[in-house]
């Protein structure tokens, strides 16, 4: 590369700066860079960040040479600025510190004591470092992806590269020296060192004129009146869990930040620095045992924290034509679908299901009432079938998801929690499970198993998505909008059923009412489908991988992207689709009041079967939602619906048992509590008729099922 | 290849063969040249000069940033002559009197290099350190004795040569004590100085195992965590490395930092290698490269794999109260492997849980019956799950972000070490949050044989292969793949002691030899399944589905793990019907032992 000509440069950043320019949507012009020199120019403002889109769009080879070389560049621009600076004063600006008052007094005094025409010694002008009261600071191109630390690599050195990371340490911001001020005890003369590295050895002799001739020998005092100083913080940053190869431990890099950088992230955030990448020049112990060593930093210009910036538009996200290609394809429903927990075989609805509550309906209807585009689903099923590992890999996939048990987690730990600050004694709220997952998954294994306070929290959540809190003086409501994926075992360990859903989850019917699919995975012995796992089973094991079926298992990263892509799509349901959806749900509203059936048709369903239309309008990336969308999302809701009815089916004509009818009065017994005496149980089953060998052995069956457990003196049952 | 050609033996020799010849690396191939490079492991450290060609085996415990070096630099001398210097496979400059370091020359050439942190593989068993000793040839330095008669004196003083092991570690305790002293008797601040044992890192801390840092130059993300590696390259010991003899009156933040990073060389010898193996296993008898010249075993006429497999089922039978169905899940276990991942799954894990062991004697049993394994297996370790143990030992690694270390746990193990969890020690009490988090890595290693490492702000899971196996009087609490009660009758149990005695006794050494050999080629060998016996496997698995609906795919994944180990055992390569059926038979066995484990339970009890 040929050498940049750096006088030229320096015109043409001149120019940039007072012209570049950008036409606003009033048709005027907007002096970028110009309205925030004069600031600068009034001490209004300390840091200028130059936005190197602006800058390749004036000149793109100097954008280039700015990424390549930053360091230098940072120093011509605040060159410029410097200079530019006087002209931009538009009033007399107040001393803000002492430094400025010092620098004052320096200016005037120099101007009446000095010959304009005499030479001046170097040491003693005053230097640009300690006359420039801004800082300056790039940001990258938009088109700039950010890298993950293990590829910063030695050729990045010099250069302006994006980084994300978590911070995992950091230190207190302490005072360094910029520039340090010295006086002299003999001829009273200052003396002015800058500072560009970690450590300086100070001046010991004092190079004035006056001293060197005579031999006076004047000492130097430093002066920390006059020196200036700005604010330095280390950071240690680490590379988040995603980005590290499977088997290795996180890098990590040290990010230097000066100025106005510091204090920008906390250790644990998740961040986006952009920086330049330096050599550490450390001098010391340091080097004595390391000469061969050097170390490295990313000198901050830029820090971005990413889990409090919500819009930040990643630019790794967007898809290339070869994957989009790959993705529309005919079957790419199915694909994506069965790509949801390749290893986990089967279960094509859920699957589906879970791929819909990932994208999401729309939120807003264009009327402008607000209602809820987030897709709630429950999962039920024995134990073993998988409900576990679905929900974690739902909560891998998604961009931002929760995993919490119901069973350790209270409505506290949900929703949010106000906290008294130890240091300054004030009330603060801290955001539980359901906050941070705000615009995400929150996924809650053991939905059955959480106490029925805590779970009065989440009703607020799933229809409102919102939290209300009025604790401890402070009255305030916290966004949620949260997708819930809960799953629930049976009450009594296993799914019985000769129970209706209510009994067999124990969940109130407000609260299942609110979840837009309700799905029951049974594990039932049929020939076709054993058969199948069994061959999926034997090929894993004979081949160490999973077969090579029709369809082939996508990416996770890529998934991610895509239903990225598919969220940013806003579907509306066209006029004539009304009346085939108003007719589909009358015809619903019907079959339920006929059938009987054990789940609920409600208007909710309506705004159910809307929701899952538009979430797969939307994962086709269209922008109306089509008949076969609404017909799919029908389809969902009938399987989950089935999938709920068809244990019932067995249970038509059955008369239930002495067992079951004493089973009812223990339950009865029991009420909330969890154990029973077994002689409270016979005084009242013998009062209602029943004998109490029919009752050993009710106790002896359901003991066998594992609902519940009876001590060994016989004179307890308590329920499992 | 000419054979004539020698590994280089100074860095300043191999660099200039990097430079000149690339075929040189196949000179690592010849396993003569290799196995006469001293190992660091078994050598004294004051036998061994900086800059002497070593190798070191062991695991990779953590793995520190890349660093950038000066691969060769400009050096100038007093008179203004320069000359330029090589960087390479070296943790000092290298300079003479009067000469300094051109930094800003424009020839300097940067790269970087990556350190791991290698610790020597823990749990690993006498027999095995006995036997790599044996093979370690001795640096030849001042003595001019034959290398033959320093091995027969090696062999004689075997003790005392494990003392000298550790005198480097106890020397510098005292050192690091003595510098305590030195910096607060002089009234500065005093240093905050890591203790030996922090620096060394061990897993097993009950078995400290000796730590290197080991430098490589290529291929940085090669070697993941825990692998078992044979690295060869120069030492470097130079005390100058020490970072905890610095005075400290800069900051203190750095101060630890620095200090993990830069411990003694004294401890912890630098190693910068140009050659690594990686090990599939731990076992020196199986490595080529630890051939002992008088090894006995080549003479042995080799016995078959079913020969062998009958001989160890009957020394565990006679470990395992007379039971054969006992016997064949242990040899299973010992000889399981995750041979593969798919996904979150991980196939071919054994874990095994013994119950139903007899309440007499049992404190002896649990440890005889270890003992024996540990004269089998290279590598394994005995935890007694006393509420003290769980609530006081560190099991999965978390890293340190003082000292940007990775402070190891007691299940970050190597591949294939045996982990054996006794649960009759256990007793009831208070687990505090510590113990009950130690149950979870627990029962997350088992189920997925994944550790789960704490980085504070995100977990990352690490793929491991540790075999647990759970000896307990009842069920264990952890979950296990096949839980097996054993079928004691009341005279075996009596006879117990009698019957460890006869094991030992039947572990001759030709025997001892076999076995070990057995179980880790057991371990390593193939296995194939037909398509037809494929065909088999499904009809009977929906057969069985029919008979009885709670059988899930759990059982199948085990059916098929057991008979794949059963046919191994037997030296099979390939799954016939009798071995899968023979695998039927076993399950159905165990799953009828353990229905009539709940009430024979009960009946004691009451």
């Amino acid at each position: 590369m040929a050498r940049r000509d750096y006088a030229q440069d320096k015109e043409s950043i001149k120019t940039f700066l007072s012209e570049f320019c950008q036409t606003d949507d009033d048709g005027k012009k907007n002096f970028v860079y110009g309205t925030q020199l004069v600031k600068l120019a009034h001490r209004e403002q300390v840091l200028i960040t130059i936005d190197l889109d602006h800058l390749a769009e004036f000149n793109e080879s100097l954008a280039e040479a700015v990424i390549a070389n930053c360091r230098r560049y940072a120093t011509i621009f605040s060159d410029v600025i410097a200079e530019l600076l006087p002209s931009y004063k538009q009033q007399e600006v107040h001393a803000k510190d002492s430094l400025d008052v010092y620098i004052e007094h320096r200016l005037m005094m120099d101007a009446r004591t000095r010959n304009p025409l005499e030479q001046r010694d170097e040491h003693n002008s005053f230097p640009p470092e300690l006359m420039k009261r801004f800082e300056v600071g790039f940001k990258p191109m938009s088109t700039e992806k950010a890298q993950s630390i293990r590829e910063v690599k030695a050729q990045h050195i010099g250069k302006l590269v994006t980084v994300r990371g978590i911070v995992t340490r950091c230190t207190e911001v302490k005072p360094m020296m910029v520039v340090a001020t010295y006086t002299c005890d003999r001829c009273g003369a200052e003396t002015y060192q800058p500072v560009n590295s970690l450590t300086f050895t100070p001046v010991q002799e004092c190079p004035s004129d006056d001293c060197r001739v005579n031999k006076a020998g004047g000492r130097l005092y430093l002066q920390t009146r006059g020196s200036k100083f700005v604010k330095f913080q280390e950071l240690k940053m680490q590379e988040h869990s995603d980005q590290v190869p499977v088997g290795h431990i996180p890098r990590s890099m040290t990010v230097m930040c000066r100025g106005e950088v510091t204090r920008m992230a906390q250790p644990g955030d998740h961040v986006l620095v952009s920086g330049v990448f330096l050599p550490m020049v450390r001098t010391g112990f340091a080097q004595m045992i390391q000469g061969l060593l050097s170390e490295t930093f990313l000198q901050a210009h830029r820090i971005i924290c990413i889990n409090k910036n919500d819009d930040l538009s990643d630019k790794e996200s967007e898809l290339t034509p070869e994957e989009l290609e790959e993705l529309a394809q005919d079957d790419f429903y199915e694909r994506l679908a069965t790509s949801l927990a390749p290893e986990i075989y089967g279960h094509l609805d859920v699957k589906k299901a879970l791929l819909l509550l990932l994208v999401g309906g729309v939120d807003k209807r264009p009327d402008g009432m607000k209602i809820r585009g987030n897709i709630n689903i429950c999962l039920m099923g024995d134990p073993g079938v998988a409900k576990s590992q679905l929900l974690g890999y739902i909560s891998r996939l998604a961009l931002r998801s929760q995993y919490t048990t119901g069973r350790g987690s209270s409505g506290v730990g949900l929703t949010a929690a106000v906290m008294k600050d130890p240091l300054t004694g004030e009330m603060t709220l801290e955001g539980g499970a359901l906050v941070l997952a705000d615009q995400g998954v929150c996924c809650i294994d053991e939905f059955d198993k959480m106490a029925d306070a805590d779970r009065t929290a989440i009703h607020e959540v799933m229809e409102q998505q919102t939290i209300s809190i009025a604790k401890a003086g402070i009255m305030t409501t916290l966004n949620a909008r949260v997708s819930i994926l809960a799953a629930a075992n049976p009450a009594f360990g296993r799914y019985n059923p000769r129970r209706t859903v209510e009994q067999n989850i124990q969940l109130p019917a407000a609260l299942l009412s609110r979840f837009d699919l309700l799905w029951l995975i049974q594990d039932k012995p049929d020939r076709d489908n054993d058969l199948r796992l069994a061959k999926h089973i034997t090929y894993v094991h004979s081949h160490s991988k999973q077969p090579p079926s029709r369809i082939k298992a996508l990416d996770m990263n890529l998934m991610r992207r895509y239903i990225n892509l598919c969220k940013r799509k806003h579907p509306t349901i066209p006029d004539e689709l009304t009346d085939y959806i108003v007719n589909a749900y009358v015809e619903l509203r019907r079959e339920a009041r006929n059938q009987k059936d054990m789940t609920f048709t409600s208007a909710r369903n309506l705004l159910g079967i809307l929701r899952l239309s538009t979430a797969l309008a939307r994962l086709r990336l269209s922008d109306r939602v089509e008949k076969d969308d609404v017909a799919e999302a029908l389809r969902l809701l009938e399987m989950s619906k089935d999938s709920l009815n068809q244990i019932h089916e067995h249970q038509k004509g059955h008369i239930p048992n002495t067992s079951d009818r004493i089973f009812a009065i223990v339950r009865e017994l029991a009420g909330s509590g969890k154990a029973v005496k077994i002689a409270d149980i016979m005084d009242r089953c013998t009062t209602k008729g029943f004998k109490p060998d029919q009752v050993d052995k009710c106790i002896d069956d359901y003991e066998e099922l594992n609902v519940w457990q009876v001590n060994m003196g016989r004179t307890k049952i308590t329920f499992m | 290849m000419p054979s004539s050609m020698e590994l280089p033996s100074t860095p300043d020799e191999l660099m200039e063969r990097e430079s000149t010849s690339t075929g040189w690396k196949e000179l690592l191939r010849d396993q003569e040249k290799y196995k006469n490079i001293p190992l660091l492991n078994y050598t004294p450290m004051h036998k061994l000069k900086d800059e002497t060609l070593v190798r070191f085996r062991g695991m990779v415990q953590d793995m520190i940033d890349p660093e950038m070096y000066l691969e060769s630099y400009e050096v100038k001398a007093a008179n203004g002559s320069t000359r330029m210097q090589q960087g390479k496979y070296r943790d000092c400059l290298r300079l003479h009197h009067g000469e300094t370091v051109d930094y800003s020359a424009e020839s300097n050439v940067h790269s970087t290099r990556r350190t791991l942190f290698v610790v020597s593989i823990p749990g690993l068993n006498e027999w095995v350190k006995e036997h790599e000793k044996q093979c370690n040839v001795e640096p030849h330095m001042d003595s001019s004795l034959t290398s033959g008669v320093a091995r027969k004196r090696a062999a004689d003083e075997g003790d005392n040569i494990e003392m000298d092991v550790d005198i480097p570690s106890e020397a510098c305790k005292r050192q690091c004590t003595t510098q305590l002293k030195d910096v607060s008797s002089s009234g500065e601040q005093t240093a905050p100085v890591l203790s030996t044992e922090y620096f060394l890192n061990s897993p097993l801390p009950s078995r400290p195992s000796m730590a290197c840092m080991v430098k490589i130059y290529e291929d940085f993300d090669a070697i993941p965590l825990n692998t078992i590696v044979d690295f060869v390259g120069f030492l470097s010991v130079n005390p100058a490395l020490d970072a905890t003899t610095l005075d400290v009156n800069n900051d203190i933040e750095n101060m630890q930092e620095l200090q993990a990073l830069n411990p003694p060389p004294s401890i912890i010898p630098r190693l910068h290698a140009f050659g690594l193996r990686l090990l599939s296993h731990a076992n020196p008898l199986l490595d080529l490269s630890l051939l002992q010249p008088t090894d006995i075993h080549l003479n042995i006429p080799p016995k078959s794999q079913e020969t062998v497999h009958k001989e160890m089922r009957i020394l565990f039978k006679l470990c395992l109260f007379d039971d054969d169905l006992a016997a064949e899940y242990l040899i299973s276990h010992l000889i399981s492997t995750v041979y593969s991942r798919a996904q979150m799954q991980s196939i071919g894990k054994f874990s095994l849980n013994i119950c139903n062991l007899p309440t007499e004697g049992l404190q002896e049993y649990t440890i005889k019956l270890y003992k024996i394994m540990e004269l089998l297996l290279p590598a394994s370790h005995y935890i007694p799950m006393t509420l003290d143990t769980m609530n006081t030992s560190a099991f999965a690694p978390i890293k340190d972000y003082d000292t940007n270390k990775l402070v190891s746990g007691m299940l970050q193990l190597a591949p294939h070490t045996h982990l054996v969890l006794d649960e009759t020690r256990m007793q009831p009490g208070k687990l505090e949050s510590s113990g009950v988090l130690g149950m979870q890595h627990l029962s997350h290693l088992i189920k997925n044989q994944q550790l789960k490492c704490d980085f504070k702000f995100f977990h990352l899971d690490y793929n491991v292969d540790i075999p647990v196996m759970i000896l307990s009087e009842g069920r264990s609490m952890l979950p296990c793949d096949f839980c097996l009660p054993v079928n004691a009758d009341a005279k075996s149990v009596e006879m117990f002691e009698e019957s460890f005695k006869a094991a030992l006794h039947y572990l001759n050494p030709d025997r001892l030899l076999q076995f070990r050999n057995y179980l880790t080629q057991a371990r390593i060998s193939q296995f194939n399944v037909s398509d037809d016996h494929t065909t088999m496997i499904q009809e009977d698995f929906v057969e069985m589905r029919k008979s009885n609906a709670k059988s899930n795919a759990d059982d199948l994944h085990g059916l098929l793990v057991l008979s794949r180990l059963l046919g191994i055992a037997r030296g099979k390569a390939d799954l016939d019907k009798e071995t899968w059926q023979l695998a039927t038979e076993f399950e159905t066995k165990r799953r009828q032992r353990l229905q009539a484990l709940p009430k024979s339970s009960a009946q004691t009890h009451t």
